[in-house]
């Protein structure tokens, strides 16, 4: 007899189930006061405070309300094709920039392309040349040249970020040249401590390399190595400097042969507990360590010498092809890109693209925003070095856990690299 | 204490019955502690230690996970970057559940995996039943290969449904609708059902089946009078698994169900994840929150389980 009464009460669940939802389909509208948009920035986040901000004055300045949901960036990621591809589809959303993303899609035809809306309301004006790259496709789909199909509305780039007690404790001072820093990192080392927070599982050793390869190179090899102007020379002054360069600092115990196994998150937390004074990573560690480094000072400085680094614009907005109000969708774009939210942006811990460096008011905050200015200036925003193919990403982080654990030669492991490089590139120009 | 000194010693010698009752239970507990505890570790060979041994490494390898997020969940970010993913939390911290709950608006949340865990268990239950009965007890012609062709739809990768289902839910009107993955899971989860229960109905007993139809039973009334109550434990047994596993289903509804009014619990733990950080401490407050719907139907319905499995024959 349990078992029935188990299917009878698992039987009425579904139907007052049934009965309680009604119908729960959708109602996507078509409304004409309505801007649908999505993002997906935590609320609590120098971009989600900002487009808070945004949003309300949105309301204001146009009357029309404004259908708000923060997506998941997984939800966004796999499913955007299909999702722009239907009725369901937004005016408005933060999309990833990318050939393999928002280049995929607009030469799918799901995006609207934005040039005559971006002369109209000047964010050509105010976008630095290198943040518009990722912001233009062409009809393949490959950033750097063509139609403007979104817009950046902040930026990141990578950075030393230093633990100011540990460097008075141990006697050093912020390095202005290589050189210099390795002194420091010498310094550490022979105090017993790792100077550098690393990791090559993911991310991070992969952009120091990078980093140390545009120490020698001028933004014809950034042109190159990203956007495919000439080929690579993979055991030329570049990349042997950077590969060798990587060796050396793990052989001298700047960089610990452990790094090999140690994801992103473990780097940072090595240094948020103190245990490494320098983490070379990206701007988008810096609300974070505002947040949770509470034992001691730091600071940040760009790379010493460097006329490149890594970054890039950050992720922008872009308009659907079947967006029902489009011209509401610019209205916001450009309520975005106002002084007032940009500086919004760059008070909570955000990189902005357009502010007044006069607005930012909180000191932190204006040491960012003065490193990521002065790299613009020199025109130094250089990308990432797992951009070009789409799984050299992988292919980097192998090359370079290999080079870690001294199972390959730095000439070994160029050469693996190059070849991954070459027939990644030779799929894409075909 | 009486009693059993009257019953060891019916002559009731008072001069040896000490005051303190104490040493009375200790000369007893040899007699009666000693004696089946050698019995038992007599019965216990090398290879049973073993096993136990085995048994609780693999349990505990099977908890790890779990413990882990059970750590973590109760952590405060600060504490974890000190001391790590191992280390236990040094305060109680249920900042982490209270952000991810309201973030998210978990109980709406909650509300729409029950939703549609619970239609889909019933429905492909149901669904099962029908097909094993034509299969399993009709016998139909062909009838492997109609199973083999059901069982197709479990055995290709979600991956390459996916396509597919997208175009015909669209052209149905019912993309971004919960229907859409009520129906898609119903059919995926009734096709491993009718796989099962078609071979359990294939060797029901036939005299009872005849009997039935002696005493002038429809094929109707066979089926409700007399195969689903002999077969109800089994038939429990798979609405658990199916409500359990359309619960955990992540890949169809993260794209079926575009508005967030819709999601269900798996999908809006992926909320937490972003570019390129990573909420430890967050994360796992929400894996935890995820995790105990599905514990607490488990320990519910635990019972029928458990007798569902060892149950099915006729008595």
């Amino acid at each position: 007899m349990k078992h029935t009464r188990t299917l009878a009460v698992a039987a009425s669940v579904a139907v007052a189930a049934l009965a309680l939802s009604g119908c729960s389909g959708s109602d996507a509208g078509g409304d004409e006061n309505v801007l649908r948009l999505w993002h997906y920035e935590g609320a609590d986040s120098a971009m989600g405070i900002a487009w808070a901000e945004a949003i309300e004055v949105f309301e204001e300045e146009t009357g029309a309300t404004v259908e708000f949901e923060e997506k998941s960036f997984e939800q966004i990621r796999s499913t955007a094709s299909q999702v722009l591809n239907s009725d369901e589809a937004p005016d408005l959303l933060e999309y990833n920039k990318g050939n393999a993303t928002a280049g995929l899609l607009s030469s799918e035809g799901l995006l609207t392309p934005l040039d005559d809306v971006v002369d109209e309301y000047g964010w050509g004006d105010q976008l630095a040349p290198a943040l518009q790259t990722t912001a233009k496709y062409d009809e393949d789909g490959v950033m750097g040249s063509g139609s403007w199909y979104g817009v950046p509305n902040y930026g990141e780039f990578v950075q030393v970020y230093y633990n100011k007690d540990a460097f008075a404790e141990a006697g050093v001072e912020v390095p202005t040249t290589l050189a210099e820093f390795e002194d420091v990192m010498a310094t550490f080392a022979d105090q017993g401590v790792t100077p550098l927070a690393e990791s090559a599982a993911e991310y991070p050793l992969g952009q120091l390399w990078y980093q140390l390869a545009l120490g020698e190179a001028d933004r014809q090899f950034v042109n190159d190595y990203q956007l495919y102007e000439n080929p690579i020379d993979w055991s030329g002054d570049e990349i042997s400097t950077a590969t060798e360069t990587v060796k050396d600092w793990v052989d001298a115990g700047y960089i610990s042969t452990d790094a090999s196994g140690l994801k992103a998150e473990d780097a940072g937390v090595g240094f948020i507990s103190g245990d490494a004074p320098i983490f070379y990573s990206g701007s988008w560690w810096y609300g974070r360590f505002v947040n949770e480094i509470t034992d001691f000072e730091w600071g940040t400085f760009l790379f010493p010498e460097a006329e490149l680094s890594p970054g890039s614009a950050g992720n922008m907005w872009v308009v659907p092809e079947r967006a029902k109000n489009k011209e509401l969708a610019y209205e916001f774009i450009d309520i975005t890109m106002r002084p007032e939210i940009q500086a919004l942006l760059g008070n909570n811990g955000g990189v902005p693209v357009a502010a007044d460096e006069a607005d930012i008011t909180d000191e932190k905050s204006q040491e960012l925003i003065a490193n990521f200015n002065a790299l613009n200036d020199m025109d130094g925003i250089s990308f990432y070095p797992d951009w070009p193919t789409p799984t050299f990403y992988d292919e980097l982080n192998a090359g370079l856990q290999e080079l870690v654990n001294g199972t390959k030669s730095p000439s070994e492991v160029q050469q693996q690299l190059g070849e991954q490089y070459q027939s990644g590139v030779d799929d894409i120009v075909g | 204490m009486s009693t059993i000194i009257e019953e060891l010693d019916p002559e009731r010698r008072d001069v040896e019955l000490p005051t303190d009752a104490a040493p009375a239970p200790a000369a007893l507990t040899p007699r009666s502690g000693t004696r089946p505890r050698r019995r038992r570790t007599g019965k216990r060979t090398p290879g049973d230690w073993l096993v136990l041994v085995i048994a609780i490494v693999l349990g505990f390898f099977i908890a790890v996970p779990f413990l882990l997020i059970l750590v973590n969940s109760f952590k405060s970010p600060a504490d974890y970057n000190t001391s790590g993913p191992l280390a236990l939390p040094t305060e109680f911290y249920v900042d982490g559940l209270v952000a991810f709950w309201e973030r998210v608006n978990f109980p709406e949340k909650l509300w729409n995996s029950v939703f549609i865990s619970g239609l889909v268990a019933v429905f492909a239950v149901l669904i099962s039943m029908f097909n094993a009965f034509a299969l399993g007890i009709g016998r139909v012609k062909g009838r492997l290969w109609i199973v083999v062709l059901i069982l197709l739809a479990n055995m290709l990768p979600q991956e390459v449904l996916l396509y597919p289902l997208y175009f015909m839910f669209k052209e149905a009107g019912l993309y971004d609708s919960q229907w859409a993955v009520i129906i898609i899971f119903t059919v995926i989860q009734s096709a491993f059902g009718t796989y099962l229960l078609a071979s359990v109905y294939s060797t029901f007993p036939k005299e009872l089946l005849e009997a039935a139809s002696l005493d002038g039973a429809s094929r109707w009334q066979i089926l409700w009078r007399v195969v689903y109550p002999i077969s109800r434990p089994t038939l429990s047994v798979l609405l658990i698994f199916f409500f359990i596993w359309t619960w955990n289903e992540f890949l169809i509804p993260l794209t079926f169900l575009v508005s967030n009014a819709t999601q269900t619990v798996p999908v809006a733990i992926t909320v937490l994840q972003g570019d390129r950080l990573m909420d430890v401490t967050t994360t796992s407050a929400s894996a935890l929150l995820g995790l105990i719907p599905t514990l607490v139907f488990f320990l519910i319905f635990q019972r029928t389980l458990t007798r569902g499995i060892t149950a099915g024959a006729v008595k």
